[in-house]
């Protein structure tokens, strides 16, 4: 796909990159954090042909909720425009910004298309309505069936030029659905697009958790009686058994490099965290206690490892150095925490811990600061996982005894559900993946 | 049976008087085709003799094999009454009732030497999947801990947790959760 849109930035953008020229941006992880209104009005036709299609209405729909799903836009809706759709021209001399700072809408996205019955060209242009002036615009050409990824890519161009970081549409997230007692490995894509069943065997199969370039995902499964632990290449679709010791053989997180992983083995008699070395094969025990230690997370910099334990008579969030030595109790609020996962900024640990008879979701400081609670759903949050990016949790929540995959902005607001499979009950353990090669 | 020997009678006596018809040396013919007449009877007999021993022989085995069936569907009926145990909420201690079933099955199994165990622990599903994998191993080991403190033999049997992964009942409350946190016992006849 990359290789086959070509695209231009036809004309520079105003504001140079971030801190060279001193543009400060709005810290959109804040809980006080407002959404971006932005109206976006049906596109023009440029060309002298008809696309057989209504792109104009097309571009504007898709592009709203595709900023819709990031949650950090309002996007202003079209009943309140007061602009002459017809006159208007997409370029700053032909439009009265008036008729959009006036109806609530910060910014404006304008754009055009033209179709030669193969070939699709299209302009996206971001204007500041209060200030009346051009921001970013890309034009794309592609076929008519690439128009879905020149909406996203201009979304990642948005999220750019208004918060210095383009978006998570190149992201997958994995997860487990279940029929009845069995389950299998799904993939969809940030935007609830494209679910693939990546396993199909009939089986126990749980806890997937990608490898750190996207191409391996490893988890565990019941298909041969033992719950054993697998590595499938979600490129090659070959799937390879990694450990199959008597009893738990469960994944955790990747290391950066994809060379090492850390595992939970009961292999000699209780849960005991471990490093596999996927090259060697080779194992390194990093704890040794007869309490349950299970759910371990590196810190971005693989210096530090945070875990669950019943060490302390409750399942509780400890931290350890890597070599296993130094281990810290995290939590004390609550008589359950579990499942950590540590943002990639490395500042905060999220995790899921009992809250007046369930379970939400809750972040802390590695050194037990800056505690506070993320989601208050009546369905809860279980086992969280951060986007690439840092801005977004993915978690599972129960409704009606059913578990659905839910998003949420760093800040707690804004959940978003995603779409259900056919024939799929529940859904639980996502794990969102790196920036993927997707467009 | 006799009407196939006088058949065969038959067939060896005009034989016999087809050959006296052409050749001379007819009469040792015909005392041969006797002696076969003589077999066929003998065999005929002892025939008899075997399927009446058979039949005595089928009688009996049935007889025992219906015996053993029924010693055999006592076992599996003894084997599949020991109900499971329950467990509270994150823990894996074993209960008065947990240990006096226990101590039944130790008993049991000490009698029946050809019969292995699997035990299944298992959780609710509240809490982390991964975290109740661990429970339910740990409900699981705790039994087999307890049955081999009592003298069974560590490798008749054998612990699998499955977690949250099935449970009895799949109501969300707690009656359907304290039916889930359990172990559940599987006793295979080697």
């Amino acid at each position: 796909m990359r290789k086959t849109i070509s695209f231009l930035i036809f004309s520079m953008v105003f504001w140079c990159s971030s801190a060279a020229c001193g543009k400060v941006y709005i810290d959109i992880n804040s809980p006080a954090f407002q959404k971006f209104p932005v109206a976006i009005p049906e596109f023009r036709n440029l060309g002298n042909t008809e696309p057989g299609e209504d792109l104009s209405a097309w571009f504007a729909d898709q592009l709203s909720r595709t900023l819709n799903i990031t949650g950090f836009f309002k996007i202003i809706s079209p009943d309140a425009f007061l602009e002459d759709q017809d006159s208007a021209g997409i370029t700053v001399g032909e439009i009265d910004f008036s008729n959009w700072s006036s109806i609530g809408s910060d910014f404006l996205v304008k754009g055009g298309f033209s179709y030669d019955g193969k070939n699709l060209a299209v302009e996206f242009r971001l204007f500041d309505a209060i200030e009346g002036r051009f921001l970013t615009g890309k034009k794309y050409w592609g076929k008519s069936e690439e128009k879905k990824v020149m909406v996203l890519k201009f979304a990642d161009e948005i999220l750019l030029a208004l918060t210095g970081r383009g978006g998570v549409f190149d992201t997958k997230i994995a997860f487990v659905g279940k029929e009845g007692n069995n389950s299998e490995i799904y993939t969809i894509n940030f935007n609830g697009s494209d679910p693939v069943k990546i396993t199909a065997y009939h089986s126990i199969t749980l806890s997937p958790q990608w490898s750190p370039d996207g191409s391996k995902i490893a988890f565990t499964s019941y298909k041969d009686g033992n719950p054993d632990c697998y590595i499938r290449d979600v490129v090659s679709g070959t799937t390879q058994k990694v450990s199959s010791f008597r009893g738990l053989n469960l994944p955790a997180s990747w290391s950066l490099d994809g060379r090492k992983i850390l595992m939970v083995l009961s292999k000699d008699g209780n849960e005991e965290i471990y490093i596999k070395h996927l090259g060697s094969g080779r194992l390194q025990r990093l704890t040794d206690d007869r309490a349950i230690d299970i759910s371990p997370t590196w810190s971005t910099d693989e210096k530090r490892i945070a875990f669950v334990s019943n060490r302390s008579g409750s399942p509780q969030i400890f931290v350890m150095d890597s070599d296993g030595s130094n281990v810290r109790r995290l939590t004390f609020q609550g008589s359950y925490n579990s499942s950590p996962c540590w943002s990639p900024d490395g500042t905060r640990i999220v995790y899921e811990g009992s809250s007046n008879g369930r379970f939400q979701i809750f972040s802390i400081g590695e050194n037990g600061d800056n505690f506070m609670q993320l989601t208050f759903e009546a369905g809860g949050g279980e086992s969280p996982s951060w986007s690439p990016d840092g801005r977004y949790l993915v978690f599972s929540s129960k409704e009606d005894g059913r578990e659905r995959v839910c998003v949420i902005n760093a800040n707690g607001l804004n959940l978003r559900v995603l779409p259900g499979i056919k024939g799929v009950e529940s859904f639980n353990s996502p794990s969102w993946s790196r920036h993927l090669d997707l467009y | 049976m006799k009407r196939n020997s006088i058949f065969v009678g038959l067939l060896v006596l005009i034989f016999g008087l087809s050959l006296l018809f052409v050749s001379g040396c007819a009469t040792d013919q015909a005392v041969k085709s006797e002696t076969i007449k003589t077999d066929a009877i003998q065999a005929d007999a002892s025939m008899k003799d075997i399927l009446a021993d058979e039949t005595a022989k089928s009688k009996a085995g049935w007889v025992a094999f219906q015996k053993e069936e029924a010693a055999r569907k006592m076992l599996l009926a003894e084997a599949a009454a020991f109900k499971d145990i329950q467990f509270a909420f994150d823990r894996y201690d074993l209960s008065p009732e947990a240990r006096n079933m226990l101590g039944g099955l130790a008993d049991w199994m000490s009698k029946q030497a050809g019969w292995v165990l699997t035990i299944e622990g298992h959780s609710d599903n509240r809490g982390t999947l991964e975290y109740n994998l661990a429970l339910g191993e740990r409900r699981a080991e705790a039994a087999k801990t307890y049955l081999t403190g009592l003298g069974l033999a560590e490798k008749r049997v054998t612990t699998i947790s499955y977690g949250e992964e099935m449970p009895l009942d799949p109501a969300n409350n707690e009656a359907a959760w304290a039916k889930n946190r359990r172990d559940h016992f599987l006793l295979v006849l080697k």
